[in-house]
């Protein structure tokens, strides 16, 4: 069996100021190359639960543990490095800063990772894109020259850089097409497969869940909200 | 140095809010250096009017009236004093030399001075320089002018030309001293003070061509030019007079003495402290300016902080992105500080560069119109002082949306709302 990247245990999360957590999971385990699918409705926490994961918030409660590291033993810039080093991530969109390159935009996580800069090598942002189905005239362009579909694809290339151990996504394909869709989830398990990244989709959408290996229903783990009987 | 590059080509992104927040900061340390400048030029072109001269002695009335007459022209005399008087006290034994000055007489809105030879040798302005020659000597003969460079430019003089001294200080066709011409013997080099735009000629020359003159009007009696110089040319009145003392330890006693001189009211001043007063009346004005162009200093700073302020909406996204690829939350503050930084280093080179060029411009016009040289010096402490504090002032601006993007970055996370 594959080792698990990421346990929650015990986790609780509430936003300051309000009176009911947001997050209760009592025990989520990822598994190292799987491809898991959370589905949830808009304000179930999901992207509350892709933060706690990423270290960017710290849960109240319970232990976070990513590819063998407590996040609770580390400082917030130590997070800040972890997470530049072995998380990949995608958003919904606007993925992509409008006064870089296409080409600087991928390379973002190498200028605040060593590890990443060392394992993407010289050549790896051009062969992404290129993986990507990117055209090579857009590289040194500037990026709202691109479509909605291929800045999502480029983000892809971007998370995939440097081989993170993880990619996190969220709900990167709202805003695309059926047909953009699912070119865009194949290429995205392609790659991650490649390089043996663990993904970790969160969509309210569930007409893409089958394509997973592995689909959460996210009010399943989430125990906030239920009434203690 | 990654973030520096990001910070660079984030502000080249948003290169037109900021590069007029930059231009108003460089406007305001245009203002701010060139106020500071022009205070100083004129303070120095002020202050080295008269050196060495110990004491000045005229009429009792004020003392910066009296300075303002004696040494800058400006205004008139309240009254004269006795030639016997001058004598008197210039024949005190502390006293090495006195200088006479009469006056009252222009040509051609120039003031014509009467003095004595001894003024070319005594007078002093700028640290102790003397007066020198361009061209010609001192006058000698009752009918000999010497004049200032000023008046040799503008009236377009040359040596042995002949001038017409009118009486008064406004010239009028009715009170010329049209009978006694003078011939121009020198033309004094360029000293920046009034003495540029001042007519010498002896205090003989001032008595022949009063001597025919009564309470302002012609007498009726002529005399001509060659008949007054075989008169008696003594003066009977001056306006006042510059002293020097043996040494500078009598200056208060004899001072004390002028004033309670018994014969007539007389007032002797010392010039150094008459001007360190005058100064100060006019420098609160230029302090005034000095606060007005802090303040606008203090605007194109605020200008800055609305501009960075109104950005932190549209910047939300980009912060996002960058925390997301390993921004620390301070990552994030730095980069509003690194631009607040290029904007007002960029405004304060843009400042001292457009304050240059404009020098170098007017400094031919203003040395022509006023006679007053700037030098195209170096940036002074006083004004790097202003440049480092505008930067510092800038930097501490922009913690302000620095640290809103840091909190905010904080708890935004991942999930930008907008």
């Amino acid at each position: 069996m594959n080792p698990n990247v990421i346990k929650l245990h015990n986790l609780r999360f509430r936003w300051p100021g309000q009176a009911e957590d947001i997050l209760h999971i009592p025990d989520m385990q990822i598994h190292q190359g799987e491809h898991l699918f959370i589905q949830g409705s808009s304000g179930s926490g999901k992207t509350t639960l892709l933060n706690i994961i990423s270290g960017i918030n710290c849960p109240n409660a319970g232990t976070v543990q990513v590819l063998d590291t407590a996040l609770a033993n580390l400082s917030t810039i130590q997070r800040d490095q972890f997470r530049v080093d072995h998380l990949g991530v995608i958003f919904q969109q606007f993925n992509l800063l409008p006064y870089l390159s296409l080409l600087e935009n991928v390379q973002l996580p190498c200028w605040f990772s060593h590890k990443r800069k060392a394992q993407a090598g010289d050549e790896a942002a051009l062969r992404l894109l290129d993986e990507l189905q990117i055209p090579k005239h857009l590289v040194n362009k500037p990026v709202n020259a691109l479509s909605v579909g291929q800045q999502q694809r480029v983000a892809v290339a971007r998370a995939l850089i440097g081989r993170p151990e993880i990619i996190i996504a969220d709900e990167p394909t709202s805003a695309l097409d059926t047909n953009n869709r699912n070119r865009f989830l194949e290429l995205l398990f392609s790659e991650a497969n490649q390089q043996g990244s663990t993904l970790v989709f969160v969509s309210h959408d569930p007409h893409i869940a089958q394509k997973f290996s592995r689909v959460i229903e996210l009010s399943d783990i989430n125990h906030a909200g239920e009434t203690i009987i | 140095m990654k973030l520096l590059k990001l910070a660079a080509k984030s502000a080249w992104n948003r290169k037109i809010s900021l590069s007029l927040a930059m231009f108003s900061i460089a406007i305001s340390i245009l203002l701010l250096l060139g106020v500071d400048k022009i205070r100083k030029e004129a303070k120095n072109s002020f202050i080295n009017t008269i050196s060495q001269t110990d004491l000045i002695v005229g009429a009792r009335s004020g003392p910066v009236n009296l300075l303002l007459y004696s040494v800058f022209h400006i205004g008139n005399a309240t009254n004269n004093i006795s030639y016997a008087s001058y004598q008197k006290i210039a024949a005190k034994k502390r006293v090495k030399w006195t200088v006479p000055i009469s006056l009252g007489d222009s040509h051609r809105g120039f003031r014509v001075m009467g003095t004595s030879r001894d003024y070319f040798r005594y007078y002093r302005y700028a640290n102790a320089r003397t007066l020198q020659f361009q061209h010609g000597k001192p006058f000698v003969d009752v009918y000999d002018a010497v004049i200032g460079y000023e008046v040799a430019r503008a009236l377009n003089y040359s040596l042995n030309d002949n001038i017409i001294i009118s009486h008064g200080i406004v010239s009028s066709k009715f009170a010329e001293h049209d009978d006694k011409p003078f011939r121009i013997v020198g033309i004094l080099k360029k000293t920046g003070t009034p003495v540029d735009r001042t007519i010498q000629v002896s205090l003989q020359g001032i008595e022949a061509i009063h001597i025919d003159w009564q309470s302002g009007t012609r007498s009726g009696l002529k005399i001509s030019a060659e008949q007054a110089r075989k008169m008696g040319l003594e003066p009977k009145a001056i306006t006042a007079f510059m002293l020097g003392l043996e040494n500078k330890i009598d200056t208060f006693r004899l001072q004390r003495k002028i004033n309670e001189y018994r014969a007539e009211p007389l007032l002797a001043i010392i010039p150094g402290a008459t001007l360190a007063t005058l100064w100060q009346t006019i420098g609160n004005f230029e302090k005034v300016l000095l606060v007005v162009s802090a303040l606008v200093l203090m605007a194109g700073l605020i200008g800055l902080l609305t501009t960075l302020l109104t950005t932190l909406n549209e910047r939300r996204r980009e912060m996002a992105v960058l925390r997301a690829v390993g921004a620390h939350a301070y990552h994030v503050m730095l980069l509003f500080v690194l631009e607040a930084t290029f904007v007002v280093a960029g405004g304060c080179v843009l400042g001292v560069a457009l304050l240059y060029l404009i020098q170098s411009v007017i400094q031919p016009l203003v040395a022509d119109l006023y006679g007053i040289h700037i030098s195209l010096c170096l940036l002074d402490g006083e004004q790097l002082l202003v440049l480092g504090a505008a930067v510092l002032l800038g930097i501490l601006f922009s913690l302000i949306p620095g640290l809103i993007a840091y909190k905010r970055s904080l708890q935004d996370g991942l999930m930008v709302k907008i």
